[in-house]
């Protein structure tokens, strides 16, 4: 399935605008910080952590600052699909220390926004991310970047985001409305709180539609 | 855990379901009214009223003792006129297929407002046999006293009459699809509380925000099919439509990135 790069595509629609809305939340509930590296995950899977992962890379791209998408789900790698790119190299290669960042990222085609891909998927990702070469890594993309947005698998099926988190600035959930179990959600918490990883808090995926939310969609319309 | 009641949260769950609570209430009530119609067999009644009144020929005039005497003989009377003496007479007169235990089942003796009169009310599934029965009932009386008392004052005061469309008193349809409405509309509203309870997922900013350390960064509501794209774009279509794409360095520094990536 292709994801929805609704702000790339519909820049003017509510779903765009509520991207906007979180990206303006994360950045006040971090603001201390220069370059800012976030995970994007969730307690189960497909509950919309790659879709909301991509279209934060764009909104916050649309500020001006340079940003780079990490594809960290070395399991089941969604991010060359999205960007219609090939997987050859990523961050697997980066992590095996074959091959240097700034050759390994590719354009998206978006000003400010660079692709890194998952690579090829090697047998032990936990242990990859796990090794010294990672936080190298993310030093070195805090040098180049301002926003670094890591796209990583479930929470509550593999360890590999609870590494991640402890390494990141900060951790979006990504919840699926009406889909996600509340007791889910609260695994999800208690095992980042054990990775000592900082929530930044919960993105509501597929919530649906109110009046309130129209009043976005009315306002844009005017204004145009 | 949200254990604590909420109104407000009742009637949105109410609201959301309110097509399930009303196809719940629409289906007791036909379901009530077929059974009223169709099921249940109708119930007609037939009613004979008696004049008890204290017949003597020694004084015309009346005295309030008397009455005081008639309507202590009609509490009698009520329970005389149901008893198996005179039900047994009954069945025997009309050859009823039944005991005089179920004939005292369909009939009802009422003393009008302390009256002398009294009313003797037959129910049958027939609207000519239940006035058959009632008057039969009343003429046996009225004969079986005379003997049993030894006195003669009781008279038929009117008869029970067959009308040319005789209504039923039971089933009355209506309202049993009163009472049906009103035990669908209670089921519903237990089946939508039950479904409540058992809707485990988020469904709202308010259940993440009651779990203790989350808060809602925003939401985002799902997007339009129409909006939706059909497959992603590609590349070159994708720089066209980017507006910073049309700023010439960016063009410039984009069309670079291109070259390089493939």
């Amino acid at each position: 399935m292709p994801r929805k790069l609704v702000v790339r595509t519909n820049p003017q629609s509510i779903a765009a605008e509520q991207y906007r809305t979180i990206r303006t939340n994360i950045n006040f509930s971090i603001p201390e910080l220069d370059s800012k590296v976030l995970l994007f995950t969730s307690p189960a899977k497909e509950e919309g952590k790659s879709t909301t992962a991509a279209n934060m890379a764009i909104v916050f791209a649309e500020t001006g600052k340079k940003v780079l998408l990490v594809d960290a789900d070395m399991r089941r790698p969604t991010l060359f699909r999205t960007f219609q790119l090939g997987n050859s190299t990523g961050l697997s290669n980066l992590l095996l220390r074959k091959g240097n960042l700034k050759h390994s990222v590719k354009a998206s085609g978006i000003a400010n926004l660079d692709l890194l891909m998952s690579g090829q998927i090697p047998p032990n990702p936990a242990e990859l991310l796990e090794s010294d070469a990672l936080d190298e890594l993310l030093e070195e993309m805090r040098g180049l970047y301002d926003y670094v947005l890591f796209d990583s698998p479930p929470i509550l099926s593999v360890t590999d985001s609870k590494i991640l988190a402890n390494r990141c600035d900060g951790t979006v959930l990504v919840i699926n409305t009406g889909k996600s179990e509340k007791i889910s959600v609260e695994k999800a918490r208690d095992s980042l709180a054990t990775s000592k990883a900082f929530i930044v808090g919960v993105v509501l995926n597929n919530y649906p539609m109110t009046n309130e939310n129209y009043y976005y969609h009315n306002y844009n319309e005017e204004m145009n | 855990m949200e254990t604590t009641f909420s109104l407000n949260k009742f009637l949105k769950a109410m609201y959301k379901r309110k097509s399930l609570i009303l196809l719940i209430t629409l289906a007791f009530i036909v379901f009530s009214a077929v059974a009223s119609y169709t099921v249940m067999k109708p119930v007609y009644q037939a009613t004979t009223q008696i004049l008890i009144n204290q017949n003597t020929t020694a004084s015309q005039d009346f005295n309030s003792l008397d009455i005081d005497t008639n309507l202590q003989l009609i509490g009698t009377y009520n329970v005389i006129i149901k008893s198996p003496a005179i039900l047994a007479s009954v069945i025997e007169e009309l050859e009823l297929n039944e005991t005089a235990q179920s004939l005292t089942e369909r009939i009802t003796v009422n003393n009008i407002e302390s009256s002398q009169v009294i009313t003797l009310s037959v129910e049958d599934s027939s609207m000519k046999q239940a006035v058959l029965v009632a008057n039969t009932t009343a003429t046996v009386f009225q004969k079986r006293i005379k003997q049993m008392m030894k006195v003669d004052n009781v008279s038929i005061l009117a008869a029970a009459e067959t009308t040319a469309s005789p209504k039923p008193i039971r089933p009355d349809p209506v309202f049993n699809m009163a009472i049906g409405a009103i035990i669908g509309l209670a089921f519903g509203i237990g089946v939508t509380l039950i479904l409540e309870q058992l809707n485990t997922t988020v469904r709202s900013e308010e259940d993440i925000e009651e779990m203790a350390g989350l808060q809602v960064l925003g939401v985002v509501s799902p997007v339009n099919n129409d909006l939706k794209m059909d497959k992603p774009l590609n590349l070159t279509e994708r720089l066209e439509k980017d507006i910073y794409a049309n700023k010439e360095q960016d063009k410039k520094g984009n069309a670079a990135k291109i070259g390089g990536s493939y």
